[in-house]
């Protein structure tokens, strides 16, 4: 009975804690429900009764800016640059990684140099892709934002693949090589097919990467032929009126296929932002 | 190769400035704006990775081992697992000075409106604020995975020999998580050195120029006001430098030679 005390105490603060890290998603929910007239309210509206997909379908009436059909081109190029940067990136860091991980390739001088790609400030980047860029005439297109995000990406995917192929015997390679396997066969035969979870969660880790990336899609491109989901919800969100209806139904479709796929993922997840210093 | 031509480039930016003269990384020094925006990042910084990692530690330690101990970690974890740009446009309902429920809340407290984002006192709180919210998951889930993967064995030795829980803490835990709260500490510096959305998405920068970040600044000098990318690329240099020598303690701590098994 001594221990009471301490155990009220812990639920009090846990459940403190929980409401203020829920909260705030409980809002954009619920306010992507709201019919218009309860988006501006005092006091403000706590249960989105009667709620609305007017957000959604863009039927409201004065604020058409943020419906479905405004976002769909936005939605896609999120979509297809984080897609192919992820494909790209799984060929990249899979060779690298494992090169790295066998042969020691470029020794601690190459995994370090790896390390500070991930650590690179975006900004200090952009300043010279966008002068590159600009003179490659390809700013504002998939192309300039795929290979920016593949540099970030496929440095992180290397360093979760290393960690991840050290865990695989090297036994495994050598009793290949003495069926007759070369280097080659014996990395597409027995160790791809062992690291495709490894390889799915690179997937799955980059690809929620470029789809919450904000500040390089922000200076890389300006209209709907190629900028993604953030800097479309940033673009409304500074401007001088926001509709929060729409705004928030945006941010719910934009948040909820990476919070999904980061759940399935967590278990890798933690290796890929941690670089390897605890495994998952 | 894409990378190799960024730097050389990013490097050769710097030789052209020396061109200039060193005139570009003098003027940082006198510029009152450069100062604030460093004063703030610095501040930012140091209030972000206290607050998270002390927070972080504290909900690690007390999710593990409570009832319903999967539901409350998921649930933890969500805010981190939403894009920035996302979580600002949510902050700014929430901090909304005439509507925000934040400000009602307070209201039932018999405070008055306080406007969030536009007061210089607290636009910085609000930046402070919502980087808490969003990476204080990251830490927890760090620290929790590690003290899940302490052996079971010394924390049962310990009972034996009579610890109570805060011993526990104090002696097994704590101990064994020091390296990794060491990483934790590096990673959420690194990434508050380089802040950015919030910004944009939250307070612009403003009021006035208060809540510039190093970053922000650096994209307001490069893209915005008058195009001055030599300026810019002084200003990116600079950070490139302080994140280049936190990046290097971390690689230590790290201890890559480990990953390559020699």
């Amino acid at each position: 009975m001594r221990i009471a005390p301490t155990r009220v105490v812990r639920y009090v603060v846990l459940v403190l804690l929980l409401m203020f890290f829920l909260f705030p998603v409980y809002w954009m929910v619920i306010t992507a429900f709201k019919t218009s007239d309860k988006w501006f309210t005092w006091p403000p509206t706590f249960i989105p009764w009667p709620f609305t997909l007017d957000s959604f379908l863009g039927r409201g009436e004065v604020y058409r800016t943020a419906s479905l059909r405004e976002v769909a081109p936005f939605l896609i190029n999120s979509l297809g640059v984080s897609l192919i940067t992820s494909a790209l990136t799984i060929i990249l860091a899979t060779f690298t990684a494992y090169s790295i991980s066998r042969f020691k390739t470029g020794g601690m001088r190459f995994l370090s140099w790896i390390l500070s790609m991930r650590m690179l400030p975006p900004i200090a980047v952009g300043v010279p892709i966008y002068v590159i860029f600009y003179h490659f005439g390809i700013l504002n297109t998939w192309l300039a934002l795929i290979l920016v995000y593949t540099v970030f990406t496929s440095s992180f995917g290397v360093w979760v693949l290393v960690s991840f192929f050290n865990d695989i015997p090297r036994e495994l390679d050598e009793s290949a090589y003495i069926d007759g396997c070369s280097p080659f066969q014996a990395f597409t035969k027995i160790i791809l097919p062992i690291s495709l979870p490894g390889i799915i969660a690179v997937f799955i880790i980059s690809f929620t990467l470029c789809w919450g990336e904000f500040l390089l899609a922000l200076l890389l491109t300006y209209d709907k032929a190629a900028q993604t989901i953030p800097v479309f919800i940033g673009r409304y969100i500074t401007g001088f009126q926001i509709a929060w209806g729409p705004i928030a139904a945006t941010g719910l479709v934009a948040m909820l296929p990476v919070t999904i796929l980061t759940f399935i993922a967590l278990r890798y997840l933690i290796s890929g932002l941690t670089l390897g210093a605890v495994r998952g | 190769m894409i990378y190799i031509s960024f730097f050389e480039y990013n490097l050769a930016a710097g030789g052209v400035q020396k061109f200039l003269g060193v005139q570009n990384y003098v003027k940082v020094l006198y510029d009152p704006i450069a100062r604030g925006s460093v004063s703030f990042t610095v501040f930012i910084t140091v209030m972000g990775v206290i607050i998270e990692t002390l927070l972080g530690l504290l909900l690690a330690l007390l999710v593990i081992g409570v009832k319903g101990e999967r539901v409350m970690r998921l649930c933890f974890l969500i805010p981190m697992t939403i894009p920035m740009a996302v979580s600002g446009m949510i902050w700014r309902m929430l901090f909304n000075t005439t509507f925000g429920p934040i400000n009602y809340f307070l209201s039932l407290f018999g405070i008055s409106r306080i406007s969030w984002m536009g007061d210089p006192f607290f636009a910085p709180l609000t930046i402070l604020i919502v980087d808490i919210w969003q990476w204080t998951p990251f830490v927890f889930l760090i620290l929790y995975a590690g003290l899940k993967s302490i052996p079971p064995v010394y924390i049962e030795a310990a009972m034996v020999d009579g610890a109570d829980e805060w011993r526990l803490t104090r002696h097994i835990r704590l101990p064994m998580l020091r390296d990794l709260i060491m990483v934790v500490v590096l990673l959420r510096s690194i990434d508050l050195l380089k802040l950015f959305d919030s910004v944009y998405m939250i307070t612009g920068g403003g009021p006035g120029t208060t809540t510039y970040t190093f970053s922000y600044l650096i994209y307001q000098v490069g893209f915005i006001t008058g195009i001055n990318l030599g300026y810019a690329s002084a200003l990116s240099v600079i950070l490139l430098i302080a994140i280049m020598l936190l990046t290097t303690a971390l690689i230590r701590i790290l201890n890559v030679r480990r990953l390559l098994g020699g």
